[in-house]
């Protein structure tokens, strides 16, 4: 396996659904070990794979590559750097959590574990597909299982939100697509001349064709690329579907989604727009930070305004990944010194991986909530606190390292973000850092209405968190905290790839 | 104008004028006695043409055989005689529009054009020659039009006939249709 | 006297032509055996037209692996080359699975229905039918051609005689059908009249050759066109499409959304590329194309039956008049490859085609089978039925996602290849608006995939599962997977697509 690490890595879990659509379906316990074995595996990959992964060269690591279709020179072309790599992690870890937390769901048990697998191989395909067919493939090879993951397991409203997540990813990705051809047919490959989907052919300007290198083509090349990722990220005023989807999904969807499912857009711009693009990413720096901060202003502001916790975890999101736009643009900024953009940069990308397992944290601690109370009504509940102490801690937990309390890893990413962006765009920056006042006030406003005050007596009966539940929030939970003391593991692991990326945008 | 021009107008309006005619006529009798004349005139213009074999086909098959079935069918339909269909006058305006916007493109079109066909030489019996060549450069459409008429053949036979099975079947199968068609519709 | 040195043509060259002659004598057979039978025995019928079918198929497949070597066949009015090896299969492809699958269709052998044979031997001849269609390369042939799948489908929409519905639907189709060949035959009179030729190349020669007068040609294109877009049913000419599949057997309007509509295309490929564009140095211009602007011209009748087709789709609560929409929206996606008539593009139709074959047999068959259940194609009909029948769910989700081109299915590398195929030559805005299009696509198929997974079935409904004739699953399973698997492993059919534009014979 060693060799091939990245393919077992994303095709192990598609081998499980295939066994899991031959188990009857009346053998729920069986089909249940099988997902959680084939989501086991990737993690232990990923382990291997972080242990196993240079930290000092940008180059792309565990390269696979080969001929897929000849006739349109489409790869099979895998390989990870020190951006795809932490998100693998992410990935595997969320996903088998994910498994474990879904150990509840009665209704179409095989449907379900089967879809959540395929969802998994597209999320390891998306981060480390180094051909942009194949990236492109992966990226919409999620969208079918996750309809069917909200529209048949979902809330009341799962139908229109699952059609409507649908519609929205879709309308992106089909700009991407005709992003995607028109740089197939003006990149020429260096050693045929031929046309190709290689990424790195793509990175390198020199292979562009006359009519790639107009500034307006690129800049409306950019522009259909990044309303394609937008969506997925998502920013304001893309945004429309995410909290419907947050809030019909199940949990562990919520959870796939909000951990993984995001950061693919902001993934998506670092990995093709940037290196691709770099001119253009320069000249959409300072709407890029706007758009960060409308994001964090926006997105802090309707959290505020939710009565439903899952909404409201679902607009802290929103609000999170604006600091991501605002590391991201403030990065672009030529002429900033080095430092500054280092730390914008290596900050958005350690807030996409924080920002992951906070939110899962809080998501699944709102599954856990929902599970026994059978509502989200952040006023139909008080005084948990007594009620389920142990819980009542842990959920605490996520919600004052999604604030961003010194010492838990949010903070370590946001406080990176803010010194990276300030040199580069002062104004926008302090108006930014008010979203961390906000955050302060809604997650604490919903941690008084919810854990503290006067008990409601309807919850009297509500046992406290049980060791299957315990088992998906501490791993993560430890992660939040040894990250939040001790970021390097993390940082070095991405620090050089991104330090060349900044070379290639703004160098 | 030479006579042979003369000719052709006359046939050509023998052609045009009842076709009007059929189209305009409320009285589906008439009609049918127009489309006679068209046909005729059509005839007239092979004949005109030299191509004599398909002046007598067109008179023998079109006139003889479908235009008599045609005539057969409506009387024996008993249509009202009198019935003034609706013309559409109003209704007719855009069409009517539509129909001389066309007209005046085909004219350009006929005028503006270089016809590169044959020329007419003198008129020699066909008849050999279009035997001739259903026998060779064309047996392959002669034979595939047989296949045509004999699909055409088996389709109206398909349509027209009598169901089949016993008279309470025949019920229930009419009881099913209209069971259907209330749930289709 | 010159009838002594007759030129008759070589039998010889009917070797060729086996697979067809194949069907024209399993027609014949069926039609006996049926007559044997008394009409009281269809099983005679079918075993004969699956024997047939499957041995056509044969030669069809040996023909392809042979190498495209084009020949004429009696005469030179219809040639076999790469193109119609290409078409051959494809047909024997539909007609087969359509065969097959209406065995166990209680539309067409349901105890009360008539003409069971017949449905059999008129696909069969169907077949046949569209194959000599994508042969013909003379005006004669072409006219002939079109008429003889014409008179076939007007029998087969006018099947249920005695229902009111298919009546209507096969006199509209008649109607259409008549008004539409009238139109096409006088474009073709002028075209005669100009070139004073009859084969595609001598056209070809003769406009090159002659003053071509821009406004004359253009018109006499746009008459030919409109006999055409009748038979692949592009707009304006798509009235009847929705009202015949509705009114039809579903098996029937199977076979009508996949046959008659690529015989069409393999027709305009031939007629058009020979006499516009055969010849032209793809790097120079082709005179006779920008005469007559045919780009601007071919992209505004593709966008708007992409469009057309999408926006009224999106209202139709029938399952079968919404595919009937879906596939009007299909020939603007394919009319894309005819923008520019290039090699890529031409090849781009060929491979969506044989993609949409698949996937829209299937989606259709899937109506059949449930239709033997719940006999209704509404939509409302639909709820829950996807936990009833798993895998027949599954499958038509396979078809319908791939009917939206999302990938990993086969529609996926459809539009992608007709979109580079478009954007090669920078014709972005139809691409942008064909890709927008798709999203639209996407609302309306998964209404289907909504009704029969996530809505709940009403209280007190039927909720014990189907049990679908494995005849019927295996037809089905055979057009699922390679829907499946072309998503992912596409390049041999870009091959064979390729191989066939490429043998496709402009001068013999």
């Amino acid at each position: 396996m060693g060799e091939h690490i990245l393919s077992w890595m994303t095709f192990f879990p598609v081998i499980g659904a295939a066994v899991i659509a031959f188990i009857p379906s009346e053998r729920k316990e069986i089909i249940k070990t099988v997902a959680a074995a084939a989501a086991a595996i990737p993690l232990v990959l990923a382990v291997q794979l972080y242990i196993g992964f240079d930290r000092g060269t940008s180059a792309f690591q565990f390269v696979e590559h080969y001929t897929w279709i000849k006739s349109f020179h489409i790869e099979y072309f895998m390989g990870v750097d020190g951006l795809s790599v932490p998100m693998m992690l992410l990935t595997a870890l969320l996903s088998f959590i994910c498994i474990i937390a879904s150990w509840r769901i009665d209704k179409a048990v095989k449907g379900y574990f089967a879809l959540f697998l395929i969802l998994e191989t597209g999320m390891f395909g998306v981060f480390s597909a180094l051909d942009f067919f194949l990236f492109y493939v992966f990226w919409e090879v999620m969208l079918l299982p996750m309809y069917f993951l909200i529209g048949i397991w979902g809330g009341p409203r799962r139908e229109y939100a699952a059609i409507k997540f649908f519609l929205y990813t879709l309308a992106g990705s089909v700009l991407m697509l005709l992003a995607m051809i028109a740089f197939y047919l003006n990149v020429s490959d260096p050693v045929t001349g031929g046309h190709t989907f290689n990424m790195l052919h793509m990175f390198n300007q020199a292979n562009h064709s006359e009519w790639l290198q107009l500034t307006n083509v690129r800049h409306l090349i950019w522009l259909g690329l990044f309303i394609g990722f937008a969506i997925k990220v998502p920013i304001v005023p893309f945004h429309t579907w995410l909290p419907d989807a947050h809030v019909e999904a199940p949990t562990a969807v919520s959870v796939i989604l909000a951990g993984v499912l995001l950061k693919m857009g902001t993934y998506g711009i670092l990995r093709i727009s940037y290196p691709m693009l770099p001119d253009a990413a320069q000249w959409f720096a300072y709407p890029m930070v706007i758009l960060g901060a409308i994001n964090i202003l926006y997105g802090a502001f309707c959290a505020m305004a939710q009565t439903d916790m899952k909404k409201l975890v679902a607009y802290s999101s929103v609000s999170h990944m604006g600091y991501v736009l605002l590391g991201m643009g403030a990065m672009c900024k030529v002429g900033v010194d080095l430092q500054s953009a280092q730390a914008a940069i290596n900050g958005a990308v350690f807030q996409m991986f924080n920002h992951g397992t906070i939110t899962a944290m809080m998501f699944l601690g709102v599954g856990v909530i929902y599970d026994r109370a059978h509502h989200r009504e952040i006023n139909g509940f008080g005084g948990l606190g007594m009620q389920m102490p142990v819980y009542t801690s842990f959920f605490s937990f996520a919600l004052f390292a999604a604030l961003g309390l010194p010492g838990l890893s949010g903070f370590i990413s946001e406080a990176m973000i803010f010194m990276g962006t300030f040199p580069a765009y002062r104004t926008v920056a302090m108006v930014s850092a008010l979203g961390i006042v906000i955050g302060a006030a809604y997650v604490l406003w919903m941690l008084q209405r919810v854990f503290l005050g006067p008990k409601n007596d309807k919850y009297d009966s509500l046992p406290d968190i049980n060791a299957r539940e315990m088992f998906t929030l501490v791993p993560i939970g430890i992660i939040v905290l040894l990250l939040g003391v001790y970021p390097m593991p993390v940082l070095n692991l991405m620090k050089v790839s991104l330090t060349n990326l900044i070379k290639v945008v703004a160098g | 104008m030479t006579a042979a021009d003369l000719i052709f107008y006359a046939l050509a309006a023998l052609t045009l004028v009842p076709a009007l005619w059929v189209v305009g006529s409320p009285n589906i009798v008439h009609a049918g006695f127009n489309l006679l004349l068209t046909l005729l005139g059509v005839a007239g213009l092979f004949a005109w043409l030299g191509a004599d074999f398909l002046a007598v086909a067109q008179l023998m098959v079109y006139i003889g055989g479908v235009l008599v079935l045609v005539l057969f069918t409506v009387m024996m339909t008993r249509v009202p005689q009198a019935r003034e269909a609706d013309s559409g006058a109003k209704r007719a305006i855009l069409p009517g529009l539509f129909a001389l916007g066309v007209l005046v493109v085909l004219l350009l079109v006929a005028t503006g054009t270089h016809w590169g066909a044959p020329a007419l030489t003198d008129a020699q019996p066909t008849t050999a020659e279009i035997g001739a060549n259903f026998m060779t450069s064309y047996i392959f459409p002669f034979e595939y039009v047989s296949l045509v008429l004999l699909a055409a053949l088996i389709g109206a036979a398909i349509l027209i006939r009598e169901p089949r099975g016993t008279e309470e079947d025949d019920e229930a199968g009419a009881a099913v249709e209209t069971a259907e068609e209330e749930v289709q519709s | 006297m010159e009838l002594l040195n007759l030129n008759i043509p070589s039998w010889s060259d009917l070797a060729y032509w086996r697979p067809e002659a194949i069907l024209c004598g399993t027609f014949l057979a069926a039609l006996l055996g049926d007559l044997i039978g008394r009409g009281r025995r269809p099983a005679i019928s079918f075993v004969i037209s699956v024997f047939g079918l499957i041995t056509a198929g044969a030669y069809s497949v040996a023909a392809v692996l042979h190498g495209g070597a084009a020949h004429t066949i009696m005469g030179d009015l219809i040639i076999v080359d790469g193109m119609a090896a290409f078409f051959r299969l494809l047909f024997i492809l539909a007609g087969l699975a359509t065969v097959l699958f209406s065995w166990t269709a209680e539309e067409i052998m349901g105890r009360k229905r008539e003409n069971k044979a017949e449905f059999f031997y008129l696909t069969v001849l169907m077949t046949a039918a569209m194959m000599v269609m994508a042969e013909a390369r003379d005006l004669l042939m072409l006219f002939l051609s079109m008429e003889a799948v014409g008179l076939v489908s007007y029998v087969m929409a006018g099947y249920m005689r005695t229902s009111l519905r298919s009546t209507e639907a096969s006199l509209k189709y008649v109607i259409f059908g008549a008004v539409s060949s009238g139109i096409m035959l006088y474009g073709l009179s002028l075209l005669y009249g100009m070139t004073g030729a009859m084969t595609f190349d001598g056209i070809r020669a003769g406009l090159l050759a002659g003053e071509v007068n821009g406004l004359s040609l253009l018109i006499t294109v746009i008459l030919i066109l409109a006999g055409m877009s009748y038979k692949i049913a592009a707009v304006p000419f798509h009235f009847w499409c929705p009202d015949v599949y509705e009114g039809a057997p579903t098996p029937v309007a199977a076979i009508f959304s996949v046959g008659p509509k690529a015989a069409g295309f393999a027709l305009m490929i031939r007629f058009f590329y020979t006499t516009l564009a055969a010849g032209a140095d793809p790097s120079a211009s082709a005179p006779l194309i920008e005469l007559i602007n045919w780009p601007l011209l071919m992209a505004v009748i593709a966008a708007v039956t992409m469009t057309y087709g999408n926006l009224v789709a999106l209202r139709q609560l029938n399952v079968k008049r919404m595919l009937a929409y879906s596939s009007i929206s299909h020939v603007g996606y394919l009319l894309m490859g005819f923008v520019l008539l290039t090699d890529a593009g031409l090849a781009a139709i060929l491979f969506y085609l044989a993609v949409y074959t698949l996937m829209n047999l299937g989606a259709f068959f899937v109506v059949v089978a449930l239709n033997n259940h719940i006999k209704s194609e509404e939509l409302d009909d639909y709820a829950g039925i996807g936990f009833r029948a798993p895998w027949l769910g599954t499958m038509m989700v396979i078809f319908l996602a791939s009917l939206t081109g999302v990938p990993p299915f086969a529609g996926f590398a459809g539009k992608f290849y007709v979109f580079t195929a478009v954007m090669d030559r920078q014709w972005f805005w139809l691409a942008i608006l064909a890709a927008l299009n798709s999203v639209v696509g996407l609302y309306y198929y998964f209404r289907v995939v909504k009704a029969m997974f996530l809505t709940r079935p009403a209280e007190g409904a039927d909720t014990t599962p189907l049990k679908i004739h494995w005849l019927q699953y295996t037809v089905l399973a055979v057009l699922a997977v390679p829907t499946l698997v072309l998503g992912f492993w596409f390049g041999p059919l870009k091959v064979l697509a390729d191989q066939a534009i490429g043998l496709l014979s402009t001068g013999m």
